[in-house]
Formats: C-alpha cells, sequence, structure tokens
C-alpha cells in the first residue's frame, strides 16, 4: 500500500546535534504559542493522573442512591459537595472525573507502548531482514487491516470478557501495522546508509545495529505517530465503553463516563456528559496540537516555508 | 467556486423535497418499537419474549392465558383430562382458517405438537425445550377432526397452562417446506398474518381474521434506549417496551406519550451458589450457613434500590412466588444493617482489622434485566456496608454469561432474573423442581423443600396442596438459596393516539388496542 | 500489471483464510456456544444431541477445516439464531450498511476537500481558525455521543430529520426494481443524513487537516511559485496546480477510510437502528452466531481489499511515479 506519508524522511539523528535539536525545538514552541499551551494543558492532566486519589474529594466508588443525579454543587454526604454533581449511582462526579483521568491516560498510553513495540519490532525485524520474514510479517498485518478494528476488538473483549488489561492488549495490537509499516520503510532507506554500514563494518552484532543505529533515527516520526494515536485510542476506549466492552463499570474512565451517561442526555442532566466531555476534548486537542506542531518540527520542507 | 455552489443548491432542493417525503403513521397501522431483534418464525424455535409476542398474532393456542391470570379458550372449547392425569383431551372449534385457506383440525394441533417434538428437527425453542420438558410430552393424536389427545409423562397440575403455550401451525403448509422456508414463512390461523421481514430491522404483520383493531402492526426493531424514547416522543412510534427508567419523567413530561408502569411477574434475586466446588472459594463457605444468608437479606435496601434505580415503588420479594399466590404469613425482610452486622458477628464472620468480613465474588450479566449493571453495583454496595469485601464481576450477557449459567457455574454470588406467572403458585416453584434441575443455579438441596414435591403429587385437593406450599415458602424464606430482591416492573410508552392497557406478564397483545 | 494484480489475488485468498481463523478461535476460546441454543430446562442428553447438530462435538480443527471445505463449495452454513444460510443474512445487511459507509465517505471527503483548500488558502486568517476548530473538536467527540445529540436535537427537538430507521435504496435496485429504487432516492437520504453525519464527522475532520497540510505543501513548491510569477490567476493556480496535485493522497484516503468509516458504523447503526452488517455482527457475536460472524468477516474482508486493490491501481494511473 502506498500510503506512507513522505513527511516522515528524516536526516539521521546522530548524538551531536540532538542537542541542537532540543533548543530548536523549544524556541519553535515558544514561538508557536499554541503548543505551548497544549503541553501545559498535558502537564496539568498528567499531575492530575498522578495526584487524582490525594485531589478528589470524595471516594470515586462510594455510592449513594439517595443522592443520585444530583445537579452540580448539590450537598453530596456528610456535608461534603458535590462540584460537579452525581451520577446514575450517586457517585461524585469531580471525584470520578479526576480518578478518570488516570485510568484514561493510562489506557491510551500503554496502548500506544504495546502497540508501538510491538510494531517497531516487527517493522525493523522486516524492513532489516527483507525476505520472507518481511513477508510474512507484512502478510499479518494485511490480515489485520483487512479486519475492522472494531470487529477484532469485540470479538476478544466480548470472549476474554472486558477488563484494564485486556483493553490495553488489544486496542494496542490495533496499532502494531501503522508503526511496522512506518519503521519498515524507514529501515528500507536506512539499512544501506553510510553509517549504518560503518556500524555493520565495525562488527557490530545485528541486534545493536538495528536498536542503536537504526532505531534513533526513527523515533522522531514514530513520536509523531504517537501523539495523534494517543487521541484516537482515548475515543476507540470510549466507543467500546458504549458497546459495553470497556473498563468494569466501577472503573471510571472518561470515555466510559461518557457513555453511561447516554441513558440521562433525555432527561437533561447535561453534567454527567459535559465534563467527561471535556475533558476528552481537551486532552485529545492538546495531543493534536503537540502532534501537529512535532510533525512541522521535523519535516525541512515545511519549516522552510515558514 | 460555482461548482460548489451548485452542489449546495441541489442538495438544499433535495432536502426539502425529501422533507415531503418524511414516514408519519397512518391510523391503520400500529407501530411498535422492540429493544431486541426478532430472530424467527418458526413456532417450535421461538424463545424469547419479544419473539413470542410477534409470533402470538400469527398462531393461535389451545387455550390462553389472561392478564389476571384466568384461562379462557382459543382455539380449544373444552378440555377434559383423564383420571391418571396423563391424557389431556381438547375439543377444536370448527371453522377456524389456516392463512393458507385449509380448514384448522385436530390434525393440524397434533401435527404441531409432534413435529415440535421430532429430534430430526432439533428445535430448542419454548415448546420443545420448555413446555415438553416440564411436562414430560410423550406424543399427541388426532382422535377425530375435533378432538385431539395429547399424553404426558406424569400427573401435573399445571401442565393445561404449559400446554396452552404450544403455537398450532397448519399441516399441509409445514410438510411441504423446508425448515429454512419455515423459519421465514409462517403460516397459522390466528388474527395476523407475516406480511414481510427485515431481519434487524422490522416486521410486518396484515390483518387475517377477528379479533384486532389495526388493519396492519408494524414492529422497529430499536435497541438504543435513548432512541426508543425519542421516536416515541416524536410520535412515529406507538408503543415502546423497555422504557429505560431515568427516562420515564422525560416521556411523562411530553405531550405525545405517556409511560405505563406495571408490576411484572419476573422474579429478581440475588442467587448464592451453594455448590461444593463454591464453597471451596473464599466467602462461598461463608454462605453455606443459612444464618449468614439470612443476615444478608438484612443488608440490602431493596426498596431503595426499586424507588432509585428503577423509578417505581416495589415491595421486597418474600420469596420465588409471586404476591398473589405467596405464603401470606410471610413479611419482607428489613433494611436493617445493624441487625445484619449482628447476625454476622453470630456466625462466626466478624470484622477483621481491615474492616472487612470476608472476601465474596459477585457475578453478573449485563444488558438483561431493568439497569442490571447499576442494580449490582448498588447491591455490592450495600454489602460492602456490612463489612463484605464484594468483588463484582460483570459479564457480557450472552456469549459469556449465559453459559456459565447454564453450566450452573456462577457465584458465589450472582444476579438473575426467572421469568413467573400468577397463574399458579407451582408454576413459579417449579423453577426448584429437583436438586439437580437445570434451573437451580443454586445446587441448594434442602430435603423440608425437595422433598414435599412428592407430597404434592400425592394431594387430593387444592386446599392440602397450598398448606404444603406454604410450608415451603417458610423454608425458602428463612434458610433458602436466595437474596429476594424484587418483582421487576414493566414500562411501556405509550403514544397518546392510543388506547391500550399493558399485562404485567411481559406479553404484550394487541388485539384490542384502539385508537383515541 | 496484470501480474501484480494476480500476484494481489493470491496474497488475499490468504489473507481471507488468515481473518476467518483468527474469528474462529476468538469465538471458540470462550468455550462451547452449545448452551446458547438449548433452553435452560434441558437434560445433558438433549444437551449432547443439540452439540452433535451443530456440529460442537468435533475437534476444533476439524470443525475449521470442515468449515473451510464448506465454504469452497460455497456453503457458509446456517445462522445458529436465524435459522438461515448464513451469507444471505449477511448480504441482506450489507447494502445498508454500504448506503450508510459511502454516504459518510462523500460527506466526510467531500466536504473536507473544499475545507481543507479554504483553510490553506487562507492560512492564518478567522475562516483557517474557524475551519480548524471544528476540525479539532471533530476529532475529540465519541461518534456514539454526537449520533445521540444529534437524535435529540435534530430529530426530537427541532424534528429537522427522521430519528431512525432505515429506507433501502441498493436492495430494490439489486432485486430490479428500478421504479422503488428512484422514488425512495430523496427519503432514503433524508434518513441518512443524521447518521452519516455522525459516521463520518471524525473523518471529515482528520482529512480536512489532511488535504489543507498537504495543500499547503503543494502552494509552498516551485512550480506554484513560477506558475504565479508569471502573472497567472490565483484560481487558475490552485485549480490547474495545487488541487491537481493535492489529491493524490486523497484517493489513498478513499481506500483507508473504508476501513475506518466501518468501525464507526457498529456503533451508530446500533443508535440510529440502522439494519446493517455492522449490528448484525455485534449481535452475532455476542450470541456466538459463528457462521455469520465468519460470513461477514469474510465479505467485510474481500470489499476491504478489492478496495484498496482498485485504490493502488489509480494511484499508478494518476501518479506516473508509481511503478506495480
Amino acid at each position: 500500500m502506498t500510503n506512507l506519508p513522505d513527511a516522515f524522511a528524516i536526516a539521521p539523528v546522530t548524538g551531536s546535534n540532538f542537542s541542537r535539536e532540543l533548543r530548536r525545538a523549544g524556541r519553535s514552541m515558544v514561538a508557536a504559542k499554541w503548543p505551548l499551551l497544549a503541553l501545559a494543558i498535558l502537564f496539568v492532566v498528567v499531575v492530575v493522573a498522578i495526584f487524582g486519589p490525594w485531589l478528589s474529594p470524595l471516594d470515586p466508588n462510594r455510592q449513594n442512591i439517595m443522592m443520585r443525579l444530583a445537579g452540580p454543587m448539590a450537598p453530596g454526604p456528610n456535608g461534603a459537595t458535590f462540584v460537579m454533581g452525581s451520577d446514575a449511582l450517586g457517585r461524585d462526579v469531580l471525584s470520578r472525573l479526576l480518578y478518570g483521568a488516570r485510568v484514561s491516560l493510562m489506557v491510551g498510553i500503554s496502548a500506544i507502548l504495546v502497540g508501538g513495540t510491538l510494531g517497531t519490532i516487527a517493522g525493523l525485524v522486516s524492513g532489516y531482514f527483507g525476505g520472507w520474514i518481511d513477508d510474512v510479517i507484512m502478510r499479518l498485518g494485511d490480515i489485520q487491516l483487512a479486519f475492522p478494528f472494531i470487529l477484532l476488538a469485540i470479538m476478544f473483549l466480548v470472549v476474554l470478557g472486558p477488563g484494564l488489561v485486556n483493553l490495553i492488549l488489544v486496542l494496542g495490537i490495533g496499532q502494531w501495522v501503522t508503526y511496522a509499516r512506518i519503521v519498515r520503510a524507514q529501515t528500507l532507506s536506512l539499512r544501506e546508509k553510510e553509517f549504518v554500514e560503518a556500524a555493520r563494518a565495525m562488527g557490530d552484532s545485528t541486534t545493536s545495529i538495528m536498536f542503536r543505529t537504526i532505531l534513533p533515527n526513527i523515533v522522531a516520526p514514530l513520536t509523531v505517530i504517537a501523539s495523534f494515536n494517543v487521541a484516537s485510542v482515548i475515543l476507540a476506549e470510549a466507543s467500546l465503553s458504549f458497546l459495553g466492552l470497556g473498563v468494569p463499570p466501577e472503573t471510571p474512565t472518561w470515555g466510559s463516563m461518557l457513555a453511561q451517561s447516554r441513558d440521562q442526555l433525555i432527561a437533561n442532566k447535561w453534567w454527567l456528559a459535559v465534563f467527561p466531555g471535556m475533558a476528552i476534548v481537551v486532552t485529545v486537542l492538546s495531543f493534536n496540537i503537540i502532534g501537529d506542531w512535532l510533525r512541522d518540527l521535523l519535516d525541512p520542507r515545511l519549516k522552510e516555508r515558514g | 467556486m460555482p461548482k460548489t455552489r451548485h452542489l449546495l443548491m441541489a442538495s438544499t432542493a433535495g432536502m426539502l423535497l425529501a422533507g415531503t417525503a418524511f414516514a408519519q403513521v397512518s391510523d391503520d397501522t400500529l407501530v411498535v418499537g422492540l429493544s431486541a431483534d426478532i430472530t424467527t418464525f418458526e413456532p417450535a424455535a421461538v424463545s424469547s419474549r419479544d419473539n413470542a409476542n410477534v409470533v402470538r398474532h400469527i398462531f393461535d393456542t389451545l387455550q390462553s392465558i389472561e392478564a389476571d391470570g384466568s384461562v379462557v379458550p382459543d382455539l380449544a372449547t373444552n378440555l377434559s383430562i383423564s383420571e391418571d392425569g396423563l391424557a389431556y383431551t381438547y375439543t377444536i372449534e370448527a371453522g377456524r382458517t389456516c392463512h393458507d385457506g385449509e380448514a384448522l383440525t385436530a390434525e393440524d394441533v397434533a401435527y404441531s405438537f409432534n413435529r415440535a417434538k421430532d429430534p430430526a428437527n432439533a428445535f430448542t425453542g419454548n415448546t420443545p425445550g420448555f413446555v415438553f420438558s416440564s411436562v414430560g410430552f410423550v406424543d399427541a393424536v388426532a382422535l377425530s377432526d375435533t378432538e385431539v389427545q395429547i399424553n404426558i409423562g406424569a400427573p401435573n397440575q399445571i401442565a393445561f397452562g404449559l400446554l396452552a403455550e404450544v403455537y398450532v401451525h397448519c399441516k399441509d403448509s409445514y410438510e411441504k417446506m423446508t425448515l429454512e422456508q419455515a423459519a421465514t414463512s409462517p403460516i397459522g390461523s390466528g388474527s395476523y398474518k407475516l406480511e414481510s421481514w427485515t431481519p434487524g430491522s422490522e416486521v410486518r404483520l396484515s390483518k387475517m381474521s377477528e379479533p384486532g383493531t389495526f388493519q396492519n402492526i408494524l414492529y422497529r426493531i430499536i435497541p438504543e434506549a435513548s432512541t426508543r424514547s425519542a421516536e416515541l416522543m416524536a410520535g412515529n412510534v406507538d408503543i415502546i417496551t423497555n422504557v429505560a427508567p431515568d427516562q420515564i419523567d422525560a416521556i411523562n413530561g411530553s405531550d405525545t406519550a405517556a409511560v405505563q408502569s406495571i408490576q411484572g411477574t419476573r422474579r429478581m434475586y440475588v442467587g448464592f451458589n451453594l455448590s461444593p466446588e463454591f464453597a471451596a472459594m473464599p466467602g462461598g463457605d461463608a454462605i453455606q450457613n443459612p444464618d449468614v444468608r439470612r443476615a444478608l437479606q438484612y443488608a440490602v435496601d431493596v426498596p431503595a434500590i426499586c424507588a432509585q434505580l428503577l423509578n417505581f415503588p416495589c415491595e421486597r420479594a418474600t420469596g420465588i412466588v409471586n404476591p398473589p399466590n405467596a405464603n401470606k404469613s410471610l413479611t419482607p425482610y428489613p433494611y436493617d444493617p445493624a441487625k445484619a452486622e449482628e447476625l454476622l458477628d453470630a456466625a462466626g464472620w466478624p470484622r477483621q482489622a481491615d474492616g472487612t468480613r470476608f472476601t465474596i465474588r459477585f457475578q453478573a450479566g449485563r444488558g438483561r434485566y431493568l439497569n442490571d449493571e447499576n442494580v449490582v453495583l448498588a447491591v455490592a454496595q450495600y454489602l460492602s456496608d456490612v463489612g463484605l469485601k464484594v468483588e463484582t464481576d460483570i459479564m457480557e450477557w450472552g456469549s459469556v454469561y449465559v453459559p456459565l449459567i447454564r453450566e450452573r457455574n456462577v457465584g458465589p454470588l450472582f444476579f438473575l432474573g426467572s421469568g413467573g406467572g400468577l397463574w399458579s403458585p407451582l408454576y413459579d416453584m417449579t423453577d426448584l423442581a429437583k436438586v439437580d434441575s437445570g434451573t437451580n443455579y443454586t445446587h441448594w438441596n434442602d430435603p423440608r423443600w425437595f422433598d414435599r414435591w412428592t407430597d404434592i403429587a400425592a394431594s387430593k385437593s387444592p386446599e392440602e396442596t397450598r398448606v404444603i406450599i406454604d410450608e415451603m415458602l417458610q423454608v425458602f424464606y428463612d434458610d433458602g438459596p436466595w437474596l429476594h430482591m424484587y418483582f421487576q416492573p414493566d414500562f411501556y410508552g405509550v403514544s397518546k393516539r392510543l388506547n391500550w392497557t399493558a399485562r404485567p406478564d411481559e406479553k404484550v397483545y394487541l388485539f384490542s388496542a384502539t385508537l383515541n | 500489471m496484470w501480474t501484480f494484480i494476480i500476484r494481489r489475488l493470491l496474497q488475499s485468498v490468504i489473507v481471507i483464510i488468515g481473518v476467518t481463523l483468527i474469528s474462529f478461535v476468538a469465538l471458540q476460546i470462550g468455550g462451547d456456544p452449545t448452551f446458547l441454543f438449548v433452553s435452560e430446562r434441558a437434560t445433558p442428553e438433549e444437551i449432547e444431541m443439540i452439540r452433535k447438530a451443530l456440529g460442537f462435538d468435533q475437534p476444533l480443527h476439524i470443525q475449521y477445516l470442515t468449515y473451510l471445505g464448506n465454504i469452497l463449495q460455497g456453503d457458509f452454513g446456517n445462522s445458529l439464531s436465524y435459522r438461515q444460510p448464513a451469507m444471505d443474512i449477511v448480504l441482506g445487511a450489507l447494502p445498508a450498511t454500504i448506503e450508510l459507509t459511502v454516504f459518510s465517505m462523500i460527506f466526510a471527503i467531500g466536504l473536507a476537500i473544499p475545507f481543507g483548500v479554504f483553510a490553506a488558502l487562507y492560512r492564518g486568517t478567522p475562516v483557517d481558525g474557524g475551519i480548524m476548530t471544528l476540525a479539532m473538536f471533530g476529532q475529540s467527540i465519541p461518534n456514539f455521543w454526537l449520533g445521540i445529540m444529534m437524535i435529540l436535537f435534530f430529530g426530537l427537538y427541532l424534528n429537522w430529520f427522521p430519528i431512525s430507521g432505515h429506507v433501502p435504496l441498493i436492495m430494490p435496485l439489486l432485486q430490479g426494481d428500478f421504479m422503488t429504487a428512484l422514488t425512495n432516492i430523496p427519503s432514503s437520504i433524508y434518513y441518512m443524513v443524521l447518521p452519516g453525519v455522525a459516521v463520518g464527522f471524525y473523518s471529515l475532520s482528520r482529512n480536512a487537516r489532511l488535504v489543507r497540510s498537504s495543500m499547503l505543501e503543494v502552494l509552498g513548491q516551485d512550480y506554484v511559485r513560477t506558475a504565479r510569477s508569471k502573472g497567472i490567476s490565483e484560481r487558475a493556480v490552485v485549480i490547474n496546480h495545487a488541487l491537481r496535485n493535492a489529491w493524490l493522497p486523497v484517493v489513498t484516503m478513499v481506500g483507508l477510510e473504508f476501513g475506518f468509516l466501518l468501525g464507526g458504523v457498529v456503533v451508530i447503526e446500533t443508535v440510529f437502528s440502522w439494519p446493517g452488517i455492522g449490528r448484525l455482527v455485534f449481535n452475532a457475536i455476542n450470541q456466538k452466531d459463528i457462521p455469520v460472524v465468519q460470513a461477514s468477516v469474510i465479505v467485510l474482508s474481500v470489499i476491504f481489499i478489492a478496495l484498496n486493490l482498485i485504490v493502488d491501481l489509480i494511484y499508478a494511473r494518476i501518479d506516473p511515479r508509481v511503478k506495480l
């Protein structure tokens, strides 16, 4: 298939110009403003994800069915306040949102790590060795792509049962082909390059060439893809929650909170959807802005155009 | 760009044109929005409630059970039961006609029964799977054009009610059809015939004979609760089933429709799995003790769950039998967490240093019963409040939970509902007919219950039976394997243009519905 | 080129076998499906009988090989819940899904191109900002939520569009009933608007951004600059040079988009009660109706593979740099 964006053709990164690249990145970010804001938002999200349990005013799983569907700022149990209202079981929306940051982000990032790692290894092996190994790996990729991802996910989650680990694995495995194809294309062009030949002449092992010499030159485009993918994984998690195949119902994620809000939309209980919805929009937006910025930064031709 | 402009204009014009084609309901068609798909029109393969509700308009049955539990004639004008209780002879009303034009006779009735039993057909619907296995069906014989005799394996006081669930279909047509054809082309003698069927989408029926007010009935499959409610409120659908409890107020607030909330007969309970394998699991050992089970009865506030999560005030169940037939001397367990804790302490399960008494897994399926996921989570919360560490395990209903249920391998705690009836306490109690009954999911084996079935079979009068039943229900109340919950309410959204009353037994029959 | 096509077709066979194997294994590891097809009061003997009748008593590899053998003879088995030939059911549901997918693809790509082009031409202006903000939101809203909100707002509150349901378009065509198909067109599209937008909105957003950056890239190229410096009008530059080159990535999108939109269709078909293959296969998975799952998966894979093959061929036609 011919869908590789050639924007990812990049010059080899070597140790000496790495810090220069980093400084350039910093300057470009300050100049562009939006990426800076996005980064700040992501920083806040990560802080919330880490410290959520200490920040949240109430136990996110403590039900109070007598106080269910209370609006924002309604009085909660024991003198507390439901700042963002309570859900269908009388759980505090704000607390679930704060806890949800952790699970949503963990699902997003772990899935990318799983998919990225699998894909990178497959792509490196495929591109470096070529031949039948390449054929087998690429055919496996074709099989997966011929299969709408959501069907694969449904099939395995229905059978294995929804759960955090299963969810991450399925979402991760859904991603590997993208990474494998990019890494393979890059590896194909890099393996003939002089610095790779040099490493080979020095007698470096194959593994070392693949992971120490070639891989660092591919990391940049992978980061771009990854930052876009976190967004789509968070949305995929929401869709699976809608089908009842997300995390277990007591575990809060933004996607599952949104999915659970759907019976209440017609009754106008807006706080159930608006707050987790905003959290998703802001986070996904930030990841996309960072991805855009990274791509512009790494693509020499776009940079030239200014 | 001029091209774009043209395109925009063209599509706007298209929209306006289309606007006039917007489907509106018509006076001769009744539209029903169902939540689950209709999978078959094979009378012997029908098993789900929704499917049966549609099919019942096409096929007649020997007798009908009314909403209040009374039995009225349908095809059969008379029933006589032999001395030994094994032969049921029905007299078939003359003059009924099949949709294929043939007259319906006793031969068709016998054929319908025997065809459902034929192992070559491998049917698994309600008729062979539930009715026949419950009554021990032997065979059916047409004695004459108007008389059919049905032979069963053992005397059974509720056999007439069960046999009334069998759909009678027409021999001549079915003998010509393959099983595949039969699944899509039902030939019965009911008021309506199948006009068209698009799986996953809609079923159209048209009227053949009385009774029935509407010329056409259109069933639309609308799985998403919000979409169903929106269609009803917009006036495109006349009746919807399974209204989400939290949408009732929105519908009642609209000027097009209102919700009929009705006390249903489905018995919802939390089961205690008492089998030896589960006794070896955490918490499985604790619930072996009837005192622990009784303690937990006090821990759950069932009326609160009903009022809050089901949007329906309900009285807590006292057992396995629907209220009209229940043991009148029993009162529902009150919500008394302090008493629950006291009883748990006394039963030898005090709170440990971490505040918990024991850990227990609580399994359930999702998406089958009214608000089931939230009810399960709420019960888990109540049990945690008295010191249990509850690990909820909520699974996909069809593909994962049902196989576990059928293997009787759920628990130690599990959430389940069982369809009930109002016409006989024995119908409800049949779930626990034998220790190894397929429906005894708890593996309960108390002889004070199971040994009494022989007494019931030997009982000579309804009064005598009633005494035995009450004694059994007392045992079930005290030391039974169920944490009693509620009888599931049913919510039907009904358009204001329609005059129709919902029944408590989940049967949606539209023969007598009229326009206001 | 013919060798390329033949090689691709051979590869496709392997891909399809792989796809069926994966779905077969996935559905079988959950345990014996027999229990879903017996009543709760069935005796062990009855269960055994049904198991035999359904073929689940055979070892797994035999079951799978038998299935493959039957497929070669054109027999895809009978649906376990509908008791009808599985392929007939799948093909019956396919047209509705194709209608929805094509509609949302036209919506997503048809609007993405003008949006992307305008955003690029007016880079940095409020037009660009507005389009890109919308695109960013479009990429952050789960489709089911968008669908329900549209039902409540455009369907129930404003009463502009039907809330749910489907008017067939392809089905009457296939049955040779051209008059019905023709008269159905307006209402068919009318019913498609809300679900189509719900399915396609994410793609629209992503593609608008793609077109914009690909357009920006082309606008920055030397030959466009040259054309401009020659005094050719901006409109001619855009139409003759920029658009012609910028639509290459769009062709690629069409192929990939199909698979992606199908994913959205599973969810949206449930929300809008659209009688398509997405809902069919979701229910079939839940009920372990293995023949239906298999037949759907095969049909979807074949479509996906064929579409990508066509895309590659078109690509080779319009881009002389690509050799097959």
